[in-house]
């Protein structure tokens, strides 16, 4: 076991495609860190040069405190779970586990007690003599988790491990690498596309965008304190609310302008964001997470800003209900924007930023299950303004 | 309905017709040993004669220059078995190092090794006779085997193989797990390619079991013969296809029905290999390796 760093590690591919820039990072010994990002951000090939299947064109890749920058990938010692689980399939699930311990000519009494441990542990003890084709996706995938764990090794490198299960199994394997991980206490680098994957199961989640590292920190660090537009974007589902605003000055105080509707700032909300009085009669980007909107027939007394609007979808989840909503207020059209709308593959949306900014602006919003809003509609919606998020509208960068 | 029995029919009768022009000339030949010179010309062409006359027609073969056909036969064994077992050895890393390899020059060997697969054989048999001479090979048995060791084909078919039906996800797993190039290629790679081996096994053996022009060119002496060289020696030698030879073919005992024996067992080692590596081109043999 080891910590593991990037210093400074580019990738450039030799059409000049600048996969990675600069990458800084260290995943201190034992720790589960998070890659995520949308696709072609660089994430997997942050974790190929890591296992030494990529070469490095510049910085350097430390394994504990060895350079490894020009090592082979079977001299450095670490494991690795592929999204396709790359099982032999010529070999039965027992030689597939064993393969890594026969080439490293471990003696057979030692694979064997090793390999039997990582079954049972695994739940694989029934199926070590079934080749990968007689077996199911999940088991599949734990053999290719089995393969990782007898080896032991400095660190295990997990590239979207999960992505081709479905999504029952994939919340059950999620917690089972999660706990296996902390029993054994291996350096991990996990790669996923998936927010929820990170949130749930990294010590620290890395967010990558176009090659370059976003923000590194903890899920709820990640979740509530976004340094820029694009994480706050990325992370939680369902996505932030993003709108075009104002700042405004009133009567003394600082307004947000959000198409008709006005709230008035509160002196803890000027306290967490310092920068925003200077943004006075410019205008901002304004996020809102869907939990931080309520029906407001749903709630007390009028302390709350008000954003009306009207329901065009409820999904109700039975413990809550997502209502997507429309106001009359402008959404914010960055690049961040569109780069999140093609990431999850929403045409719709990005059909209507094609046409230009769109005069009204869809919301989502986390309701109690209690709403009694049907679609169609009109709604009062109440804004907890203390979990607002204000970005530049420029650099995306949160004030 | 009448207008689609008679469809149906037209069908039929097509297949029918063209099934029988192209059996009839096989049935022709495997019954051609069972009768006599005489009863080949003179009776109906589908009449089974007696299996008596395909045992004498065996033992004029047999006792022809003394047991000259058995030699032919054994000598294309070793020569297409040994061209194989080279052909074999380098088809299969050649293919994969084409296919997974990056190194300089890699589509340079490609297109050369197209190219060359695509010439055909017997354009090369005079510059390769100069370089056998050269090399003071003309006359013996790797004067036969050496240049058909080299097959294109066979790099070309490993190549697709393995560019086409391994995952490369499969041998980085092999690098991660410890495996070296040498390793990850006979640990992995190799195993993998069963179907492939089975494959160019094949094509290079009929090629090798069939090749004519070079072995009739390079080799002199008729005990070295392989089969092909052997049979038109042998028709060559058969008054009723060559009568300059005169004699009446009582000479050498050899006449029609002894030459169709002679043509349908050079078949059957063809035959047993096409039925043993058919088996052995499972298809599946990769299923459970990647999610698809």
């Amino acid at each position: 076991m080891a910590r593991v760093a990037f210093e400074a590690a580019s990738k450039v591919y030799g059409d000049g495609t600048r996969a990675l820039d600069k990458l800084d990072l260290a995943i201190e010994d034992g720790e589960f860190m998070v890659l995520v990002g949308p696709s072609g951000c660089g994430k997997t090939t942050a974790l190929r040069m890591l296992a030494g299947l990529e070469d490095i064109t510049d910085g350097v890749v430390r394994i504990g405190e060895r350079v490894v920058n020009g090592l082979s990938p079977k001299s450095r010692d670490i494991a690795m779970v592929f999204q396709s689980y790359a099982l032999y399939p010529h070999l039965t699930a027992y030689d597939n586990i064993a393969f890594a311990l026969r080439i490293k000519k471990v003696p057979k009494d030692e694979i064997r007690r090793r390999v039997e441990e990582a079954a049972r542990i695994l739940g694989l003890v029934a199926l070590l003599k079934k080749k990968p084709r007689a077996l199911s996706g999940g088991q599949r995938q734990r053999v290719a988790m089995g393969r990782a764990i007898v080896r032991e090794p400095q660190a295990f490198l997990m590239d979207e491990p999960l992505s081709n299960l479905d999504a029952k199994l994939r919340v059950k394997m999620r917690a089972d690498i999660k706990k296996i991980q902390t029993n054994l206490g291996v350096t991990t680098l996990y790669v996923t596309h998936d927010q929820v994957e990170a949130m749930t199961m990294g010590h620290r989640v890395a967010v990558m965008r176009k090659g370059e590292l976003q923000q590194v920190a903890s899920p709820e660090d990640l979740y509530h304190r976004p340094l820029n537009m694009f994480v706050g974007g990325f992370i939680g589902s369902p996505a932030m609310n993003m709108l075009e605003a104002a700042v405004e000055r009133r009567n003394g105080s600082f307004e947000i302008v959000v198409g008709e509707a006005r709230f008035v700032l509160a002196q803890e909300t000027l306290a967490a964001h310092p920068q925003l009085p200077a943004y006075e009669n410019r205008s901002i980007v304004l996020g809102i997470r869907p939990e931080s909107l309520e029906d407001a027939a749903l709630v007390d007394g009028d302390h709350h800003p008000r954003l009306r609007g009207d329901a065009e979808l409820r999904e109700a989840l039975g413990s809550e209900m997502l209502v997507h909503f429309s106001i009359a207020a402008r959404p914010a059209v960055t690049d961040e924007v569109r780069e999140l709308a093609e990431d999850v593959g929403d045409d719709r949306t990005l059909e209507h930023l094609a046409e230009g900014v769109p005069a009204h602006a869809t919301l989502v919003g986390r309701f109690s299950a209690d709403t009694r809003v049907r679609e169609g509609d009109s709604i009062e919606v109440a804004v907890y303004e203390r979990a607002l998020h204000f970005f530049d509208r420029e650099s995306g960068l949160a004030l | 309905m009448g207008i689609r029995l008679l469809g149906l029919g037209a069908r039929m009768a097509i297949l029918l017709v063209f099934a029988i022009f192209f059996i009839a000339p096989v049935l022709w030949l495997i019954l051609a040993p069972t009768k006599s010179d005489n009863a080949l010309v003179t009776s109906s062409p589908f009449s089974f004669g007696s299996f008596h006359n395909v045992a004498q027609a065996w033992n004029h073969l047999d006792a022809y220059s003394d047991h000259l056909y058995r030699r032919w036969i054994a000598n294309t064994l070793i020569y297409s078995l040994s061209a194989t077992a080279i052909t074999l050895a380098i088809s299969i890393p050649a293919g994969y190092g084409l296919a997974l390899g990056k190194f300089w020059g890699r589509k340079l060997i490609l297109t050369l090794t197209l190219v060359v697969m695509i010439m055909p054989a017997a354009s090369l048999v005079l510059p390769i006779f100069l370089e056998l001479n050269a090399l003071h090979l003309i006359g013996s048995v790797f004067s036969v085997i050496l240049p058909f060791s080299f097959f294109p084909f066979g790099i070309y078919l490993a190549y697709i193989y393995y560019a086409t039906s391994i995952p490369s996800e499969l041998l980085d797993a092999a690098r991660v797990d410890g495996c070296g190039e040498w390793l990850t290629f006979r640990r992995v790679a190799l195993p993998l390619a069963k179907p492939v081996v089975a494959l160019v096994f094949f094509f290079s053996f009929v090629a090798n079991w069939n090749n004519f022009f070079l072995p009739y060119v390079v080799l002199a002496d008729s005990n070295q013969y392989p089969i092909t060289v052997g049979l038109s020696n042998l028709l060559a030698s058969t008054p009723s296809f060559n009568p300059a030879v005169g004699g009446g073919g009582q000479s050498v005992n050899i006449f029609k029905p002894e030459l169709a024996l002679a043509t349908l067992l050079a078949v059957i080692p063809v035959a047993i290999v096409f039925l043993l590596s058919q088996r052995a081109l499972v298809r599946g043999t990769l299923g459970g390796a990647v999610k698809q």
